[in-house]
């Protein structure tokens, strides 16, 4: 969140628990994946730096940390996104049910300036999940979201790194074309924002 | 809920975040509520609807000012000193990461009438309008005393004995005149009245230290504010907290507080649900029975602008403090305002807030000083606080209650009341840690 010099692109990962939030951040900025369940525990933003169009752009995934299991996220957690991730799990249709009040939320909270226009990207994730599992089939999704305004759409595996890669450009790309009309229009408030350093020394020094 | 805890805590404001999060951060199991929908309690920054709902309730907001959500507006008025505790607090739970700060452009003194930039250094004292030719060297041989000072260098003190000499020795010792005694001790050492003249010079020499390299450290003013409004701050340490595992639940009203034979507390009742802790934490609004009034209360008037200050016409952001003796009263008046260059009103308006301990029966006459300062406003809302302490320090019934936010114009009680609170839940002195990388291995 701090410098808006460079171009640091926050994201945010919402959706209901245990639909794997925490898991598809892992596998796309770690390659790592744990069957272990533990309601998240630790997980603070994980950053990754990417190149889209020839411009280095560093993604800075944020994660709810658990406080969304009881519809406690404060408004400071939307702030500045520039791209929201909308998840749910296949094979759990009340997931796929609360996704366009996540949207809505993420709207009300987020105060963003034109949200005809904000960059959401939906994922439906555990497709690796058995067939007889599947709650929720691919043209249902589609037709969300298409309905909630032609919103980019993958289906991922966090386990097996499935489509993760993709998904996670396209967010990318669509945070990257979002800051750039945000930056258009609030250059100025951004510019002297202050570092705070453990010893007090301002950034910035030539020597 | 229905589990048990390490402790409970009750109300999001920033005192108990602050705690919620240091104690998370060490491993204890915490479960956090707030019966409001929305972080901060007594301590969060309001939005237009929530700020009319709840002191014009009779009354919509204009619609000319722009997007509700563009508006932050502080319950409690304070800045944070950049060389202060809460900053420090701030820096080694990494809390910063979640929130930017920009400076307060200036901290201005008011002297018969008018205002004036409050010199911080030999360079502003000698251009400074508060002081007459001579006084400006007493008071540059007084800044160089502060300078040099080294506690083990008896040499650098003067002759001085800060813990034998009362701070009236120490200006008398410069001969500093009133009016500049009034400035430096009440908006560098930022006391709200003179008992600190008769005390120990300690004390006012370090908070005159304290308030000298905050502004030595960005050059403009000793304070810095957080784009959005200090409710920010509540939230940062909450997402710390919640990141060590803390469980939060707002909008969740307490119905029972319960207790055993021997009135220890042992957990809360909310709805159907009820949660188990031997501790509990929480603002005296979640406690009235075991709280009392200080006697003090505090009048806040939140005065929206669309003009800088006049006197100050280039200046976004600033603190002006009005000594008591200038306007007299027992207590000084401050005023804290800040615009939309900190992200806490729509573009092309300002929030000042006015703040003083009540002296009389008819408060808001009593802000009148600061009033005229401000020029002409587009709207003022007005809250009365009275000012609330635990009756215990918690031992007997394991219910530590923070105190309410006082009249300063800064955390430094803020923070002192955190480390008292701490010091009792844990039986040991809060020392800062930098915050450990989280592991990834064991997920
Ligand atoms: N089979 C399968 N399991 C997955 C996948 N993604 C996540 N999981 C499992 O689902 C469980 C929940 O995943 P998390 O990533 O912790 O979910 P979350 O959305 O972060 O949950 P909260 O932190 O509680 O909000 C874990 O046991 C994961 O191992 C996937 O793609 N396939
Ligand atoms: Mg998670």
């Amino acid at each position: 969140m701090s410098s808006r010099k460079k171009t640091l692109l926050k994201v945010i990962i919402l959706g209901d628990s245990g639909v794997g939030k925490t898991s598809l951040m892992q596998q796309f900025v770690n390659n790592k994946f744990s069957h272990q369940y533990k309601a998240t525990i630790g997980a603070d933003f994980l950053t990754k730096e990417m190149l889209i169009e020839d411009k280095n752009v560093t993604i800075q995934l944020w994660d709810t940390a658990g406080q969304e299991r009881f519809q406690s996220l404060g408004v400071a957690f939307y702030r500045g996104a520039d791209c929201c991730v909308l998840v749910y799990d296949v094979t759990n249709s009340k997931s796929f049910e609360n996704l366009s009040s996540w949207k809505d939320e993420f709207l009300i909270q987020a105060n963003v300036k034109n949200p005809d226009n904000f960059p959401f990207v939906i994922l439906g994730n555990k497709i690796d999940l058995e067939e007889n599992k599947r709650a929720i089939t691919t043209k249902k999704a589609l037709s969300l979201c298409e309905s909630l305004g032609n919103i980019p759409y993958f289906e991922t595996s966090a386990k097996e790194n499935v489509n993760i890669e993709v998904a996670f450009d396209i967010v990318a790309r669509n945070a990257l074309q979002q800051e750039l009309e945000n930056d258009a229009e609030f250059n100025e408030d951004y510019s002297d924002a202050i570092n705070i350093h453990i010893n007090g020394e301002q950034s910035g020094c030539a020597c | 809920m229905d589990e048990d805890y390490d402790v409970i805590v009750l109300g999001t404001g920033l005192t108990e975040c602050i705690l919620s999060g240091l104690l998370s951060v060490e491993g204890k199991k915490v479960l956090h509520i707030d019966r409001q929908d929305h972080y901060g309690g007594e301590s969060a920054s309001l939005n237009l609807t929530q700020l009319y709902a709840k002191f014009k309730p009779s009354k919509k907001p204009d619609p000319k000012l722009g997007r509700d959500r563009d508006w932050c507006v502080d319950l409690i008025p304070k800045f944070l000193m950049s060389k202060g505790e809460l900053t420090n607090i701030l820096v080694h739970t990494d809390v910063t990461r979640y929130i930017e700060f920009k400076q307060i452009f200036g901290s201005y003194v008011y002297r018969s009438g008018r205002i004036a930039k409050v010199p911080a250094n030999e360079i502003e004292a000698i251009k400074s309008s508060l002081m007459g030719i001579f006084e400006k060297r007493r008071m540059k041989r007084f800044l160089e005393f502060m300078a040099s000072y080294k506690e083990e260098d008896i040499q650098t003190h003067q002759g001085l004995d800060l813990d034998q000499n009362t701070m009236d020795d120490v200006f008398y010792k410069f001969g500093l005149e009133t009016g500049t005694k009034d400035f430096i001790g009440h908006s560098m050492a930022l006391y709200s009245n003179d008992d600190y003249l008769t005390k120990p010079a300690r004390e006012s020499f370090d908070r005159i230290m304290l308030y000298l390299q905050s502004v030595a450290r960005y050059g403009r003013s000793p304070y810095i504010y957080p784009l959005y409004g200090l409710g920010e701050l509540p939230q940062g340490f909450a997402r710390l907290s919640a990141i060590y595992g803390g469980t939060y639940m707002l909008d969740t009203p307490i119905d029972e507080i319960l207790y055993d034979e021997a009135g220890k507390f042992t957990g809360v009742k909310s709805g159907n649900g009820v949660a188990r802790a031997p501790i509990v934490i929480g603002d005296p609004t979640y406690f009235p029975e075991k709280v009392n009034k200080t006697g003090q209360k505090v009048i806040r008037a939140m005065c929206i602008l669309d003009h800088p200050i006049p006197a100050a016409p280039d200046v976004d952001s600033l603190q002006i403090i009005i000594p008591q003796s200038q306007v007299d009263r027992k207590n000084d008046i401050y005023i804290a305002f800040v615009g939309s260059s900190h992200n806490v009103c729509a573009k092309g308006y300002y929030l000042a807030i006015v703040s003083t301990i009540i002296e009389t029966d008819r408060p808001h006459i009593e802000l009148e000083p600061a009033m005229k300062l401000l020029g002409s406003t587009v709207d003022v809302l007005m809250g009365i606080s009275e000012l609330y302490e635990p009756k215990s320090d918690g031992t007997n019934d394991n219910v530590f209650i923070s105190k309410s936010y006082d009249a300063s114009s800064h955390f430094e009680t803020t923070t002192d009341d955190v480390k008292d609170i701490y010091f009792r839940v844990t039986g040991q002195p809060l020392v800062l840690k930098k915050r450990e990388p989280i592991e990834e291995e064991d997920r």
